[in-house]
């Protein structure tokens, strides 16, 4: 098959996903799609599988211009997918969840052994260890990964797109998969692979596509003329925009201090310290586990070793209001709309939800004008465009509902703010004013914690940036605010810790 | 740093979009007060019908009566609006109320209490079983709707046993004359009372940090608790302040009965108590409350009654009508949420 996207361009709330992209995927390859995180990669994936519909631009297979309103035209069309979230019903059996699209029937009633040995056929490819009688919720997450990509297989379509198929599979898994990947290959079949890991790419990818802020870096370049410097610049591409300020050295006190820290979600020996005034910097990939560590230290999930010390002194905070009143410490959270903010309450209920307490006098009682007034300094302040603080936040666009869980924080005037993401879906021009605002509550004591994907803003705002992968802390780099240095120094020292682990593995 | 310039939103009141959405929250708001103007005229209508139909519907006596009736019932209401108000529900009112009524009169009759002491022992017991609710309900994670239909089911029961169903007939005369008592005519304090609550729920919501604390944790808990608000520490105040007040409006009938009865409470408020605050435009998903509009509602439910009575229609019909009235209103809470997330997606 040979898929062609031309020009395609898609708009969400607040940002451009993707920006006149163009695409082409010929018969018998398997071409890597590859870019930072928000680049735009899985809104293409999206498009070409007919759950987003493209804003401009066309999406043509053998030459014939399709329209797809759903995801099932583009299965019809011979399009199948492993997309990034999983889509599969936890109650119901792996073969039921393989097959679900057609399960086969005898006399009108599901025939079950028909359903397991069909499943069975395609988990055999990639795992003979799973059940497929075995309910999907009791399932590992790289058995359920697997479990995904043998659905995708059962289309036996002649295109498949897979985004990231290997976030959460193991290496043996990775090596069967590839091996089944090149035989389809071989046999015809479009493969479209996204992967952060270079390696993988190197190692199976024919050409390459780079998405870089939902615009074409690179257009199906053979793999063999790439190297991993010039791929790995592609997409982070050279930084026009950055706010040179000086490289600082913060010599001041700690205010936090991670010792030894393990939580449920995997984390192991994370130790750090944070100074004031600092604004340490917490790069890494996507599910490297740098959220889930910030909210066990807002005591939002379990600690279950080691210690936090705030001030030098141990803190047990169990949970964010005891975070905020007893700690100082604040979260932005980079979920605004489920964590971050409540759409249904208006501006001024939202950024006043962190000092209601400070305001509330006498028999808790809180006067309006004197929240009015605590808030509207943040308002003005951070340029909220809105006519009224009244106006219900889920109205305003993506860029002011940031600046709105910003302000809530900023108004909280703790000693200690955990930034997560700040700029996701943010243009540029609010994005700068973000970056100097933060530049300034540093500047003015607040110690920051600065959680981003987005290898210019960290290398634009952090003075020293730890590097986690995999729920672990694997180094340190110093920013001296040069951004080839910086950004080769970080990602060498995820693809080092990756290397590590598969010799590791394979010895 | 409370200087703001006077004439900083007048600046932004050219973009267009955000004009829309001035449109779209102004719209919003006249729909939520339409709704309690619709609902008043609806109440003011009937009360037309009724009086014509019936023209013992507004004697002095009928008034009286429909009066005491409507401040349980709102009371009632309010029971129920304020773990609305949290999102969740609490089906164990009517135990409660009965709980309490059962115990007060056990004090007053049987433990010849002063009738402070005895209504302090109704209210506290109807407080501790609400608190028993929350509890319940945060360490568990159960939803609200299980943990009380469970609890309604074992505080009537733990009662009914306690009591053995008696019901105690010879309380101080005090009481009775109380809930007899007229003013001007035919007003019933009782209804003074309601309206003193709900003038203390409107305060509560409007104006202070708990009432602030608890609409956060009804809209979005998961945010509210990442902002610092204690959401479990929430759910358990306004638990027990639901008991608390069906506690009260137990009492209240306590006073208009001159007698504490098993069969006043349990399921009969189960209807009611819904009833008043879904008509009044409280959301069902949390988050919102409206506390007059609990009240217009609950007048609409006391208003049916007494109507249906007068015209001498039988008890079935009653039944029929707020259960239609109660499907109405959750079909207008529906869209009404409905329309609220178009808002919050602010889009189409």
């Amino acid at each position: 098959m040979q898929l062609s996207i031309e020009g395609v361009s898609k708009a969400f709330p607040g940002v451009q996903a993707l920006d006149k992209v163009s695409f082409e995927l010929r018969p018998g390859e398997i071409q890597a799609l590859m870019g930072e995180n928000g680049a735009g990669k899985s809104t293409l994936i999206k498009i070409i599988t007919g759950l987003y519909r493209p804003d401009d631009g066309r999406v043509m297979i053998d030459g014939q211009e399709m329209s797809f309103q759903s995801p099932r035209d583009a299965i019809a069309a011979g399009i199948g997918a492993v997309h990034q979230e999983r889509n599969l019903i936890p109650r119901f059996s792996v073969g039921e969840n393989i097959l679900l699209e057609r399960l086969p029937t005898r006399n009108g009633l599901l025939d079950k052994d028909a359903i397991h040995n069909e499943a069975r056929r395609y988990l055999d490819l990639l795992d003979r260890g799973i059940d497929t009688h075995t309910e999907v919720r009791s399932l590992s997450v790289a058995q359920m990964q697997i479990v995904e990509i043998a659905k995708a297989l059962s289309l036996e379509t002649k295109c498949l797109l897979m985004d990231e198929p290997t976030a959460s599979i193991t290496e043996h898994e990775t090596e069967a998969l590839f091996t089944l990947l090149k035989r389809l290959r071989d046999e015809g079949a479009s493969i479209v692979f996204v992967s952060h890991k270079l390696e993988e790419v190197f190692a199976i990818a024919d050409r390459v596509t780079v998405l870089r802020d939902g615009k074409n870096a690179a257009l199906g370049e053979p793999m063999s003329t790439m190297t991993r410097q010039n791929l790995i610049s592609l997409m982070v591409g050279r930084e026009e925009h950055i706010v040179n300020k000086p490289q600082r050295s913060v010599d001041t006190g700690v205010v936090l201090e991670a010792r030894g820290l393990q939580t449920s979600f995997g984390h192991r020996d994370i130790s750090f310290s944070l100074k004031r005034g600092e604004i340490l910097g917490l790069y890494g990939l996507v599910g490297a586990g740098r959220s889930e560590l910030a909210r066990a230290i807002v005591g939002a999930a379990p600690i279950t070793g080691g210690e936090v010390l705030v001030n030098g002194k141990t803190a047990d905070i169990r949970n964010v209001h005891q975070a905020l009143n007893q700690f100082r410490i604040g979260y932005i959270s980079e979920d605004r709309k489920n964590e971050g903010l409540i759409l249904t309450h208006t501006i001024r209920e939202n950024i006043a939800v962190t000092i209601w307490r400070r305001l509330a006098g006498a028999l808790g009682l809180i006067r309006p004008s004197a929240e009015l007034d605590a808030v509207m300094p943040y308002v003005e302040r951070l340029e909220i465009r809105t006519p009224s603080v009244e106006q219900k936040v889920g109205n305003l666009s993506g860029g002011n509902q940031q600046k709105v869980s910003v302000a809530k924080w900023l108004a909280a005037n703790v000693e200690i703010l955990i930034i997560d993401e700040p700029t996701v879906g943010i243009d540029i021009k609010t994005k700068a004013y973000l970056h100097e605002l933060i530049h300034e509550i540093a500047a003015g004591g607040t110690s920051v914690l600065l959680i981003s994907s987005d290898m210019p803003e960290m290398v634009a705002l952090a003075d020293r940036i730890l590097v986690m992968h995999d729920m672990r802390l694997v180094g340190e780099v110093a920013n001296d605010r040069r951004y080839e240095t910086v950004s080769n120094a970080i990602m060498n020292r995820i693809h080092a810790v990756e290397e590590e682990r598969s010799t590791a593995t394979a010895g | 740093m409370a200087d703001v310039p006077v004439n900083f939103f007048h600046r932004q009141s050219h973009m267009t979009d955000e004009t829309i959405s001035t449109e779209r929250s102004r719209r919003g708001f006249f729909a939520g007060a339409s709704a309690q103007i619709g609902l008043f005229a609806i109440v003011a209508l009937l009360w037309v019908i009724f009086s014509t139909l019936a023209p013992g519907f507004t004697s002095p006596i009928n008034l009286f009566g429909i009066g005491r009736s409507l401040a349980v019932d709102i009371v009632i209401g309010f029971s129920q609006m304020v773990v609305l108000a949290t999102g969740g529900m609490n089906l164990a009112v009517g135990s409660i109320g009965v709980c309490a009524v059962m115990l007060t009169g056990f004090l007053l009759q049987d433990a010849g209490m002063p009738i402070p002491v005895a209504l302090a022992g109704g209210l506290l017991l109807g407080g501790a079983l609400g608190w028993l609710n929350g509890f319940a309900i945060v360490k568990t994670g159960v939803n609200a709707f299980i943990i009380t239909l469970a609890s309604a089911s074992l505080f009537l029961g733990a009662m009914l046993i306690l009591s053995k169903a008696v019901p105690y007939n010879t309380l101080p005369p005090e009481v009775g004359q109380f809930g007899r008592m007229r003013i001007w005519g035919y007003v019933s304090p009782l209804l003074f009372i309601a309206i003193a609550i709900g003038a203390a729920l409107y305060v509560l919501y409007r104006h202070t940090l708990l009432g602030r604390q608890i609409l956060a944790a009804g809209a979005n808990p998961r945010a509210a608790e990442m902002s610092g608000v204690p959401v479990g520490r929430v759910i358990i105040i306004s638990h027990t302040l639901s008991g608390l007040l069906a506690a009260t409006a137990g009492i209240m009938l306590v006073a208009r009965l001159g007698a504490a009865m098993p069969s006043v409470g349990g399921e009969d408020w189960l209807l009611p108590s819904f009833l008043g605050p879904v008509l009044g435009g409280t959301l069902l998903a949390g988050g919102s409350v409206a506390v007059i509009g609990t009240m217009i509602g609950a007048a609409l439910v006391t208003t049916i009654r007494s109507g249906l009575l007068v015209l001498q229609v039988g008890n079935f019909w009653l039944q029929l009508f707020l259960g239609l009235i109660l499907l109405a209103a959750v079909m207008a809470d529906r869209y009404r949420g409905v329309f609220l997330e178009r808002r919050s997606l602010g889009r189409k």
